[in-house]
């Protein structure tokens, strides 16, 4: 894990309005974003050799696995990849989140998303 | 005759006492074979009493009855003297069987007759029938248990789902609202923008009390995630944020004193607050301010929210948190789950929501103990 500061996001969301308004909130925020409507796109474009450093992802979501899976599985692969899960539905606890993944219930608002963001950032 | 005996002025036929009475009596010797059986008994096996003596009494049971009264009732006969209510089975001349209780007593050997062993026997049809349907009402019922289980699985998972689809559209509106905000839009695409944000506030809240009510009829209550990493205040202002969005023509006044941590689910707590508002603006006088005071003492967490108008009246005041209480204003209603979820929530914090009214004022106040530790006591 590097100390890497975070310039690129993918943000893995399968509801169209709610992965804009957070590319918005991200974007104004002064981070690059890359978008994916579920984890197999997502795997896609990590794959393809994006340079990403943080992926914000929902956790249910249509497609071969849910959010949680995407990020234990990205954790296996890409390990210098910072993760953050959300949902409106589920509550994650820590311990079901890879190491130093973290969790941000629905519905985030620009402080919130930013502020958690910027958490990652600074370790 | 040496049977009748007197007793006082009365002559007593203790003969047809014995042979017709409305039980069966065997006397047995001391290995079991008949000295003696009632024409009750005799009838029951279908052989006169005369044939029946000096048959072992076990040899009249039915063989696995027979291999407990060798095995078990006979021996411990012998040991205690007596024995009760003991389920045997007797089989008659045609094969027959027919399930009795035995009472059993020895009596010793005295007066050179050597030992015996008198039985009292009843016929247990009736009562083996009814042990029979009640072994099988119980089996049915543990199966109806099992199966409403699952019934109860598939409902649960059913409120899952439902929350979930109702929710993610909504969600969806949410965010396009939020992203529509920061477009440059006329004072009309304004208000329409502001609007729709308070609909999907509101739509918010009603999906969340009525799945909550769903799962809490199911037996599942209000389940709490308690926390106190996270303060309660903004949860508490974003509440009152939202719905003064909704209802901009009515004040709403906030006073906060809150000392963190509160330990608590925030959420839950913030739909409380939110239900409450809601019902205070709902029903409460409009040309009057909603007074919303949330503060923490030594030892309690205390929110209250006021509102004037018309007092609730007493009958209605002891219904209001039970589930569809609806009230008697005729303009606006709705499912009347709000104050029920709310004292729901109360109860899983294990605090107290009660309501006051009069032609002042109405006031909610929830009070929630709260266990301090020793370091925030100095504050």
């Amino acid at each position: 894990m590097t100390n890497a500061t975070i310039s690129t996001i993918l943000i893995v969301e399968d509801e169209p309005l709610v992965r804009m308004h957070g590319i918005d909130i991200l974007e104004e925020a002064g981070f690059a974003v890359i978008e994916a409507g579920d984890a197999d796109e997502a795997l896609d474009i990590l794959s393809a050799g994006a340079s990403v450093q943080l992926i914000f992802s929902d956790v249910d979501m249509p497609g071969s696995m849910d959010g949680l899976e995407l990020a234990w599985l990205v954790h296996q692969r890409w390990p210098c990849i910072h993760l953050l899960l959300t949902s409106g539905h589920h509550r994650l606890e820590k311990a079901q989140l890879p190491i130093a993944g973290l969790f941000l219930p629905k519905p985030w608002t620009s402080e919130s998303l930013t502020d958690v963001v910027r958490d990652f950032a600074g370790r | 005759m040496q049977h009748l005996r007197r007793s006082g002025d009365d002559a007593f036929d203790f003969e047809e006492l014995f042979d017709t009475a409305p039980c069966g009596f065997v006397v047995t010797d001391g290995d079991g074979a008949l000295l003696r059986a009632n024409r009750t008994f005799a009838a029951w096996i279908g052989q006169s009493p005369d044939i029946l003596r000096g048959r072992r009494f076990p040899d009249l049971l039915t063989k696995p009855a027979k291999i407990f009264y060798e095995t078990h009732f006979a021996p411990t006969l012998r040991i205690r003297g007596r024995l009760d209510e003991i389920a045997l089975e007797i089989i008659d001349a045609d094969g027959r069987k027919h399930p009795v209780f035995v009472n059993a007593i020895e009596s010793d050997g005295a007066r050179d007759r050597g030992r015996q062993i008198r039985f009292a026997l009843f016929m247990a049809t009736e009562r083996r029938g009814y042990e029979r349907g009640l072994a099988e009402a119980r089996d049915k019922a543990e199966a109806m248990i099992v199966s409403e289980r699952a019934d109860s699985d598939l409902r649960e998972q059913f409120i899952a789902i439902l929350g979930h689809d109702l929710r993610n559209p909504l969600a969806s509106i949410g965010s396009g609202v939020r992203l529509l905000e920061k477009e440059s839009l006329s004072d009309r695409g304004r208000t329409v923008v502001s609007l729709m944000a308070g609909s999907v506030v509101r739509a918010t809240v009603l999906i969340d009390n009525v799945l909550d009510f769903a799962r809490g009829r199911l037996g599942g209550g209000i389940t709490l995630a308690r926390d106190d990493r996270e303060p309660l205040e903004p949860v508490l202002r974003q509440v009152v944020a939202e719905l003064r969005s909704i209802s901009p023509d009515q004040p709403i006044e906030a006073e906060y004193a809150l000392v963190e941590p509160i330990p608590c689910d925030r959420m839950r707590i913030g739909q409380l607050l939110s239900n409450l508002l809601g019902n205070a603006l709902t029903h409460g006088a409009k040309d009057q301010p909603v007074r919303v005071e949330a503060s923490t003492s030594q030892d309690e967490l205390v929110i209250a929210v006021t509102n004037g108008g018309d007092p609730i009246d007493p009958d209605a005041l002891k219904r209001l948190f039970q589930p569809f209480f609806r009230g008697h204003d005729r303009v606006r209603q709705g499912l009347g789950l709000g104050l029920h979820i709310a004292s729901e929530i109360a109860r899983a914090h294990g605090g107290t929501l009660v309501a006051r009214s009069d032609a002042v004022a109405t006031t909610f106040v929830f009070t929630m103990p709260l266990a301090r530790s020793e370091d925030n006591v100095a504050k």
